[in-house]
């Protein structure tokens, strides 16, 4: 039968605080990475490599760079008779009443909209983290254990481990996975290394029972709630277990260090081999000219996209579209996002910089150039940061940050609202 | 309503352009590769587009798959939508044996129909192989308000290259009182660019009149000079005709040199990204640590852990450690592996320059190329799409390499300077 039998629903409403200015206009599955993309370009392109092509988005917080950024869908072929994205905003109606809840609010809220899609298995994805899976592979899994949920697991230090959903599981098919005999949502003392990645395979007549049921707690999240009262109702719940790269960030140290794994000689984040899709509608990059490099131009170890002009020194960090930097301008361990301009003799080291920005003449950021700078600084979008200042590690700047608020130094560590 | 600018426009885009050489080989000349990730074609569709202008014909003929292909439905120059549209006009078949384009006016006469169904009161017909920026909104603006029958844009060129190109001698308010078509001697340094805008009555009449009249530059401008109203539209910005190899190379070599005039970016030039069926949305070029990229074009999709001097790459290529890439223009997917050297060369899409090659040999840049001396005679070298340049062979300067040329075609490891290795056509 030619209509498909999965539908996909991606979890991307969520705002992380840890993240800071970054998610202070976008949720964080709209957080600019790779050079050209956003978070959610991983769910949707593992998707579409895995030949899903029903998807709907969950999102709540503000969802306009979201909803621009998937567009019609087209960019991931997701478009045609059996084909489409769909993005589920929180509603008002006469039964609904209230933003989403929580994860499973949402999914619940949606339930019409999930059931008239009759799937045989709906799979529910986070669209905040960075790796590549074959969801047909954990599709298989769960249909060969005849499960009724399937998480995708992986093993993590047991240090780390409080800050995952944790499950305990049994040895029945060692390197692919077994059956969950205990989960823990961030547990203070984990007793597992399994670490739940947010992808979970449901049974549907499971799903829609469990939700309901859901309703009458309080508290409305598939790690919290549906799953741990899944494995206690002995439902049958699968872990199948993942072992390739997987980023998962929640902080903006994070969020750098992923960046950061994007360069190499071998990166752990292969752009180009794990098939990575985005909309180059969204803020028209489908049109920039190629990167132009002056005649003092120097660029190593770097990823730099097209609409990017480069005259001055670039090390070991990313481009997006539509950056300037200037001659004698020094770039370093750093991520700038779109349309940025780094004027002359600029220095930046470490530094996370969101889009929209201008940077003045002999503007020092973060550690001197060419040492090791332990902190990120993090510069939110909209800010003109005038000539000669100087902003020390760790520091954070907010967005549309007023002209008269900037002093002549922002000290280490220091907010600047 | 006066926002609406309905003049509609038509693309001359079926010419051979055969002193391309092999770029020409599988392609029509608007659609040959230019700075990187566009094509010829583009800077007309795009200034069209810029002018707000919102119906096109363009009339192919020449190879025209690759043209198709590339134009798509038009939505990269957003030509798609109810009031927009760009159309294909292939030659076609009629009540004679021969139906082929066989000038500039009887390409336009034989899409009559399509002229017919316009309710438009001037026609825009401009060549698609020129890399320039023209708002045409102005030009119409300026031909309404000479009330002449057709508006020439044209443009003052160094004498010595007025043989070239029709030039126009014109009274003080600018109209054309005198046409010469590629004068041998000069008489004026005004040359037409191949712009033209036609009054819709006068165009329909003046292709009625006389079917000999088969080219606008030799028969139906002067024809109009003489005897209505046509009128000098003066153009003072960067205008190339990429139409000889050098030209086409120096045009490239002009967009790394931010005093040249020529910015596809500032002159918002758009392109369709998605031709060949591959999706563009490669990543990021990717400097490696030894890279040295200086005064280039480098386009998503690139790898480059060597050195990249004074260049064009268009997306995907990838230059190895120790390789050499100087004065060049790479086409797509092209390869130069470890420590070969490209050198004032132009190399197709996909070809392979395999470990330790040199394709630019020498510093001999004088003698010809020996089958074609007026393509290849400043020391630029040409290798076709797909070729594959083996280890340790050395191509010298002015050669011509074709297309899926491999180490069976090489008969020695030196390929002197004016040499050619070609395929014949089967």
């Amino acid at each position: 039968m030619l209509r498909p039998t999965t539908l996909a629903m991606i979890l991307a409403g969520g705002r992380v605080d840890e993240l800071n200015v970054l998610t202070y206009y976008r949720p964080k599955s709209a957080v600019p990475f790779g050079g050209f993309g956003r978070v959610i370009d991983f769910a949707l392109s593992n998707l579409m490599n895995s030949g899903i092509e029903q998807v709907a988005i969950l999102s709540q917080y503000r969802s306009y760079s979201l909803i621009n950024h998937i567009g019609t869908g087209a960019a991931w072929d997701m478009i045609g008779r059996y084909r489409h994205v769909s993005i589920l905003p929180p509603f008002l109606g006469t039964e609904a009443t209230d933003w989403y809840r929580g994860s499973a609010d949402a999914v619940f809220k949606n339930l019409d909209y999930v059931e008239y899609h009759r799937p045989e298995e709906i799979l529910i994805l986070s669209g905040d983290h960075i790796y590549k899976m074959d969801y047909q592979d954990l599709l298989q899994y769960h249909h060969a254990k005849d499960a009724d949920l399937t998480i995708a697991l992986l093993k993590v230090p047991l240090e780390d481990a409080h800050r995952f959903g944790v499950a305990a599981l049994d040895d029945e098919d060692g390197e692919r996975g077994g059956r969950i005999l205990g989960y823990w949502e961030k547990p203070v003392q984990p007793e597992s290394q399994w670490a739940s990645l947010t992808v979970m395979c449901f049974r549907p007549e499971v799903l829609y029972e469990a939700l309901r049921s859901n309703q009458q707690s309080s508290s409305f999240e598939f790690g919290r709630d549906i799953i741990p009262m899944l494995v206690k109702q002995n439902f049958k719940v699968y872990g199948y277990k993942f072992c390739g790269y997987w980023g998962y960030t929640r902080t903006v140290e994070e969020y750098w260090q992923s960046n950061m794994d994007l360069l190499g000689e071998e990166p752990r984040i292969d752009l180009e081999g794990w098939g990575f899709r985005t909309n180059l509608e969204h803020r028209g990059i489908r049109g920039y000219q190629p990167v132009l490099t002056g005649k003092s131009a120097m660029i190593s170890n770097s990823l730099i996209y097209n609409g990017c002009t480069v005259e001055g020194e670039v090390r070991n960090s990313i481009l997006f579209p539509w950056v300037v930097v200037k001659k004698g301008a020094v770039v370093e361990n750093s991520v700038i996002f779109f349309n940025n301009v780094i004027n002359e003799n600029c220095r930046m080291n470490k530094v996370v910089a969101d889009v929209n920005s201008s940077y003045g003449r002999n503007v020092v950021i973060g550690a001197e150039p060419g040492s090791t700078a332990r902190k990120v600084t993090v510069i939110g979008w909209n800010n003109h940061v005038p000539p000669q200042i100087r902003i020390e590690e760790g520091a954070t700047v907010y967005p549309n940050l007023q002209k008269s608020r900037w002093p002549a130094v922002v000290k280490p560590g220091e907010v600047l609202r | 309503m006066s926002r609406f600018k309905d003049a509609l426009v038509l693309i001359l885009a079926g010419g051979v352009g055969s002193r391309l050489n092999i770029l020409v080989k599988r392609r029509a000349k608007p659609a040959v590769p230019f700075a990187g990730i566009y094509r010829i074609i583009d800077f007309s569709l795009s200034n069209v587009m810029n002018s707000g202008l919102r119906k096109v014909g363009v009339l192919t003929q020449y190879k025209p798959l690759s043209l198709m292909s590339h134009l798509g439905m038009g939505e990269a120059w957003d030509f798609t939508g109810r009031s927009r549209g760009v159309k294909i006009l292939p030659p076609r078949t009629g009540d004679k044996d021969s139906d082929w384009y066989r000038g500039t006016a009887d390409a336009v006469r034989r899409n009559i129909d399509f002229l017919a169904d316009s309710p438009a009161k001037e026609v825009l017909i401009l060549s698609g192989d020129h890399i320039y920026q023209m708002d045409f909104d102005a030009m119409l603006e300026y031909h309404r308000s000479k009330n002449a029958d057709v508006t020439v844009g044209m443009m003052v060129v160094p004498k010595s290259e007025i043989h070239q190109f029709g030039a126009g001698i014109i009274d003080a308010r600018n109209r054309i009182i005198d046409w010469e078509e590629k004068p041998k001697k000069p008489r004026t340094n005004l040359a037409s660019m191949g712009i033209y805008v036609f009054d819709y009555d006068y165009l329909m009449k003046a292709l009625m009149r006389d079917k000999d009249g088969i080219d606008f530059g030799m028969h139906i401008l002067p024809h109009g000079i003489a005897n209505h109203n046509v009128f000098a539209y003066p153009f003072y910005g960067y205008w190339r005709d990429v139409g000889t190899i050098q030209a086409y190379w120096e045009a490239n070599m002009d967009v790394l040199r931010p005093d040249s005039g020529i910015s596809p970016q500032k002159w918002e030039v758009c392109t369709n990204v998605e031709a060949d069926g591959r999706p563009a949305d490669r990543a990021p070029a990717r400097f490696g640590a030894q890279a040295e990229v200086t005064r280039s074009l480098v386009s998503a999709g690139s790898i480059i852990q060597g050195t990249v001097i004074n260049s064009v790459l268009a997306p995907g290529v990838i230059v190895e450690k120790g390789a050499v890439v100087k004065d060049s223009i790479l086409f797509a997917d092209c390869v130069v592996k470890k420590d070969a050297v490209v050198d004032l060369s132009i190399l197709d899409k996909r070809v392979v320059a395999e470990e330790g090659c040199v394709i630019g040999h020498g510093d001999n840049h004088e003698i010809a190329n020996r089958i074609a001396p007026t393509h290849l005679y400043s020391g630029i070298t040409l290798i076709g799409k797909e070729a594959r340049i083996p280890p340790s062979a050395k191509i010298g300067r002015n050669c011509v390499v074709d297309s899926n040329v491999d180490a069976a075609s090489f008969e020695a490891e030196l390929l002197g300077d004016g040499e050619s290795i070609l395929i014949p056509e089967k």
